[in-house]
């Protein structure tokens, strides 16, 4: 049974799609991760799903219950960890989590076994006493993360809980968020740190421009998608009008600098020392590209052949690492598009 | 406990600070004690219906819609904090309505109206106990004038906290207005020796009504225009809870 069931579900804002006739379930005690670059309409989702703005069309059902005629009864079941920060500048950290647990109707005797075990959890203990205004943001957001779990809920919406976390703190709470999972929890979790993703989700949604392109679990999506191969080669040095000669390779995309997203965003001329080529056929894009450098008298350093990465997944579909929805093509000197590819 | 109880108590909780307590406490009592007996020589005698008090009873009562109204500032610090630090927009994703969120406000400033009148009461009593004239009346009216104050100053309030996002901003107006509110009213003069056009300024003035609604209980002095006064208090508190309420609902999160 699904604990979100949502249906064409659109968000207009006077001519702006927000969120754009999207469909999609997510499963009990699963982690569904939502992914998308910044504006694609994550927040807006989760905001229609929390029951915090209307739809414009289309149908929400959470836990069973239909969010947009019984919003209260949803908001029961459910935890929210909004993008923004929220706290009461004037309370402590350990009263913050208290009165929070208070404001839920969290029984005191609960609320204080659970404030313990969760200053302990979270990395707490030592600024228990010290009040929300005078945290530091990690500290802060570490707070508004672990008073969400002082209530019960069978559903909680994080939305990119772990902006201004160290690594340390990150790796803790997606190892606490894991284990109670384990106990029944489900999660909805947007975030766009990728690897936060492939380590704790069990299916993956990729939203652009208010759009779903794609749902399905980390590994699905990297064999439907990601069937074509990353094929990196380092020259001993780079060379003027490399970029030409490689234009006759077909059904690759070629970019060259270090990696994708640094080919799109990256001053890169054509002579740069570094080729990354990405393609569905890669063994015979690889022998292409190799007669060619070879003729060419070109010298290659090293040479890697790796399965496309989940961020380069993303990084493709959403146009925003290859440049192939900015038009860069082989004349800027820094990217071509030689077809085929997702 | 009722969301509504729950909100009070979270409200109250983030409300009560060492700042808060001297604003409500102190300040009053500088009033009371230090203007109240420094101006008595200039200001002998005060008629109030058909008692005449001495001004340091005249104020100390004043005092009470005084701090009922500063009291009411906390309802707007609350709303423009909970915008301001993302509690608002926290709140409403938990098991909240917006109407309770609301209702929790007014319960809040009306349970810290009624407390700071009993406290002034309290600290009041020595100066005016000779002029007192409590009875099973006038002590409703007192209840009813620190209620439907709090109501009226805190919609009044609530609705500035709405309107604006910035600190200095929101700072600005809601000092302006309560100060004009504090020294265009009955609090610390009475009425009758002001010159127009401030009299009439005194009676467009929400604290005005306040004020005199408050004395009329303590000193017994109910007459035909405190029923009036009564009645304005009621409707102006009224008119802007719907308003206040009304934009609290349409709040973007």
């Amino acid at each position: 049974m699904s604990c979100i069931d949502v249906r064409h579900l659109s968000k207009s804002y006077g001519r702006l799609a927000a969120v754009d006739d999207v469909t999609f379930e997510v499963g009990r005690g699963r982690v569904f991760g939502f992914l998308g670059p910044n504006g694609a309409g994550k927040s807006t989702t989760i905001k229609l799903l929390t029951t915090l703005i209307r739809p414009t069309s289309g149908s929400i059902s959470v836990l069973g219950i239909d969010a947009v005629r019984n919003p209260l009864q949803v908001r029961h079941r459910v935890g929210v960890v909004l993008q923004q920060p929220s706290y009461e500048p004037t309370l402590s950290v350990e009263k913050a989590l208290d009165r929070y647990g208070m404001m839920w109707g969290v029984p005191k005797n609960v609320r204080r076994d659970r404030t313990e075990s969760l200053l302990e959890e979270f990395d707490l203990l030592d600024i228990r006493g010290r009040r929300n205004e005078d945290l530091s943001i990690g500290q802060r957001r570490r707070v508004q993360v672990a008073r969400e779990f002082v209530h019960d809920m069978d559903l909680l919406f994080l939305d990119e809980p772990t902006v201004g976390l160290d690594p340390g703190a990150r790796r803790r709470l997606l190892d606490y968020l894991r284990g109670r999972v384990r106990e029944g929890l489900s999660i909805f979790y947007t975030t766009h740190i990728l690897p936060e993703a492939e380590y704790l989700c069990d299916e993956i949604a990729i939203m652009d421009r208010g759009r779903l392109l794609a749902v399905d679990t980390p590994s699905a999506l990297q064999s439907r998608l990601g069937d074509e191969k990353t094929i990196k080669i380092h020259l001993r040095r780079g060379r003027p009008g490399i970029c030409e000669l490689l234009s006759g390779v077909g059904r690759c995309r070629i970019s060259f600098g270090e990696g994708a997203g640094a080919a799109a965003g990256a001053d890169v001329g054509s002579d740069a020392a570094t080729i990354t080529i990405r393609s569905a056929e890669s063994e015979l894009v690889l022998l292409q590209a190799l007669k060619i450098l070879n003729d060419a008298g070109i010298e290659i350093e090293d040479l890697s052949v790796v399965p496309t990465s989940l961020e380069e997944i993303f990084l493709g579909m959403t146009g925003r690492g290859d440049g192939r929805k900015k038009g860069a093509g082989a004349g800027d000197g820094s990217m071509q598009d030689a077809g085929g590819g997702p | 406990m009722h969301p509504i109880l729950r909100l009070v108590s979270r409200n109250i909780t983030i409300s009560l600070n060492p700042g808060f307590l001297i604003w409500q406490i102190i300040f009053p009592l500088v009033y009371i004690f230090v203007a109240g007996f420094a101006y008595a020589p200039l200001i002998q005698g005060v008629q109030l219906g058909p008692r005449d008090l001495d001004y340091p009873a005249f104020l100390a009562s004043g005092m009470i819609g005084f701090n009922v109204m500063n009291s009411t500032l906390v309802s707007g610090i609350i709303i423009w904090n909970d915008r301001r630090h993302g509690m608002f927009e926290q709140i409403m994703s938990g098991p909240f309505t917006r109407s309770q969120y609301i209702m929790g406000n007014i319960c809040t400033i009306a349970v810290i109206g009624l407390v700071s009148a009993a406290f002034i009461l309290a600290v009041g009593y020595p100066i005016f106990f000779e002029d007192i004239r409590f009875s099973t009346g006038t002590i409703p009216l007192i209840v009813f004038g620190a209620v439907a104050g709090s109501i009226l100053f805190g919609s009044l309030a609530s609705i500035i906290s709405t309107r604006l996002r910035s600190s200095e901003g929101f700072n600005v107006i809601i000092n302006t207005v309560f100060l004009f509110f504090a020294f265009v009213s009955t609090a610390f003069y009475p009425a009758q020796d002001v010159q127009e056009p401030l009299r009439t300024a005194f009676y467009a003035n929400p604290l005005t009504y306040l004020v005199d609604v408050i004395r009329a209980g303590i000193f017994g002095t109910v007459s035909e225009f405190v029923l009036v006064e009564i009645a304005v208090l009621a409707v102006l508190a009224g008119v802007l809870f719907v308003v206040a309420s009304k934009l609290l609902t349409r709040l973007n999160v």
